[in-house]
């Protein structure tokens, strides 16, 4: 019942997801698609740790309602056998589904605008159990809440956001409520500044956190299973008309981790493909 | 023989006095990178009679070249630069259109579209009372205009009969 009030609740507010294609790899930010854009994301996100890899490959479709308002829907697929902790920032095992929408909007001059992205979305268990801790838990739908904000220029961006998914309890186990947290900078060299019409590049530096609460299992909570964690790392975009692709790698900066539980994760890496397909569609005069 | 010659006339007399955008040159602000300039392409070329676009990343503009007889209108390029989320702002037009009005209140009327400027001059005044009822080409600014608004204004640098 718990569970089916929470995917009515998610459903009924108009609004969802990540922000992809236009932005960096690991962390929030507030790009959407523009009026009638489709748009294809799909990638590989691995984690790599003392207790084994785990990779997924998330593969996100996005449709702009207005300038806006994006539709956002994800595919999962996880491989591997990590028993790492629970991550929002990596494309995991659940399926999703929801909205992101750009509530603020400030465009101060040529190429420079301020904007605030607001996502909600519902997020269910995939076809793939889980691996680890988590592998024996009894799994339920669960809500993806995110707000980012910053700036994007022609030479700079600044982008910083937070998330909160929470779960639903299915059989007395409940996964991990998730508080994700990011903020990354963009740069693009004077000497990339160029047409449209060839290759754009701009690098970033990402800098994500994750706090997961404790895993419940048969009604009781799971000693130690908290964990806390910072990453840092290197993104490079790299976008063409149409298509972009980008990729990042990330270490930890911090850990606080149940070694025996999860093991010690040691990278982040992520590779993502997008498409893009604007519409040409303007209402006659 | 004298009536082909007379449709003929005619013929030539509407394909004058039909009138439209030439060319508009409009400044949007917020495009940041290269999907968003591709973006503005698409959504352009996507207005009927439009026949290049080009598009200036470092200052923002967009410029645009129509095809003879087109009835494209300046809320058409308005939309397109909204439905991606971006502002427009000046237009640099050049436009033909019909001198309508009163002496000291004169108005373009673009045929084929809804548009209609109230002109006034960027710089010296001209009388334009001679051109009246006249059909004219125009360059000069549309101003910016409010979100899903066209400026009724046009403040025009150059006027000329077209014969």
């Amino acid at each position: 019942m718990k569970s089916h009030l929470i995917l009515a609740c998610a459903l009924a507010l108009p609004c969802a997801a990540w922000a992809s294609d236009h932005g960096p790899v690991f962390s929030y930010a507030t790009p959407v698609n523009s009026q009638g854009e489709v748009s294809f994301d799909t990638g590989i996100f691995g984690r790599n740790g003392s207790a084994g890899t785990q990779l997924s490959t998330g593969s996100g479709f996005g449709y702009g309602v207005t300038p806006h308002l994006t539709l956002t829907f994800l595919l999962p697929a996880t491989f591997g056998s990590g028993s790492l902790a629970e991550s929002r920032m990596i494309a995991g095992g659940e399926w999703s589904a929801g909205a992101s929408w750009r509530f603020l909007h400030s465009v101060t001059s040529v190429g420079k605008r301020i904007e605030s992205t607001a996502s909600l979305a519902i997020v269910a268990p995939g076809p793939q159990q889980d691996s680890g801790v988590l592998g024996n838990l009894h799994r339920a739908p669960g809500v993806a809440g995110t707000l980012a904000t910053g700036l994007a220029s022609r030479s700079q961006y600044l982008w910083a956001g937070a998330g909160y998914t929470r779960f639903a309890e299915a059989s007395n186990d409940r996964r991990p409520d998730t508080l994700s947290w990011s903020g990354v900078y963009g740069y693009r060299p004077a000497k990339l500044r160029r047409g449209y019409d060839q290759w754009d590049y701009r690098g970033f530096a990402e800098l994500t956190g994750e706090h997961t609460g404790n895993v419940q299992t048969a009604g009781a909570i799971l000693p130690n299973s908290t964990t806390t964690s910072v990453w840092l790392g290197p993104s490079v975009l790299a976008i063409f008309k149409n298509i972009a692709i980008s990729g990042g790698a990330q270490a930890p900066v911090f850990r606080d981790a149940s070694g025996s539980i999860y093991g010690r994760e040691h990278i982040r890496f992520a590779i993502n493909f997008s498409y893009l397909k604007y519409s040409s569609h303007t209402a006659a005069h | 023989m004298k009536k082909l010659i007379l449709a003929g006339c005619l013929a030539f007399a509407s394909l004058a006095a039909h009138a439209q955008y030439e060319q508009v040159n409009l400044t949007v602000f917020g495009m940041d990178c290269a999907p968003c300039a591709h973006a503005i392409h698409v959504s352009m070329k996507g207005i009927p009679g439009v026949n290049t676009v080009d598009v200036d990343l470092n200052t923002g503009l967009v410029s645009i070249k129509l095809a003879a007889e087109n009835n494209a209108s300046m809320r058409q390029f308005n939309q397109a630069v909204e439905k991606n989320g971006f502002t427009h702002k000046d237009a640099e037009v050049i436009a033909k259109g019909k001198l309508t009005g009163t002496a000291g209140a004169f108005f373009l009327e673009v045929s084929g579209t809804p548009d209609r400027y109230a002109l006034s001059p960027a710089a010296a005044n001209i009388d334009l009372t001679s051109l009246l009822g006249k059909t004219v080409t125009v360059t000069g600014v549309v101003p910016q205009a409010a979100k899903g608004k066209v400026s009724d204004a046009l403040r025009y640098k150059t006027i000329t009969e077209v014969r």
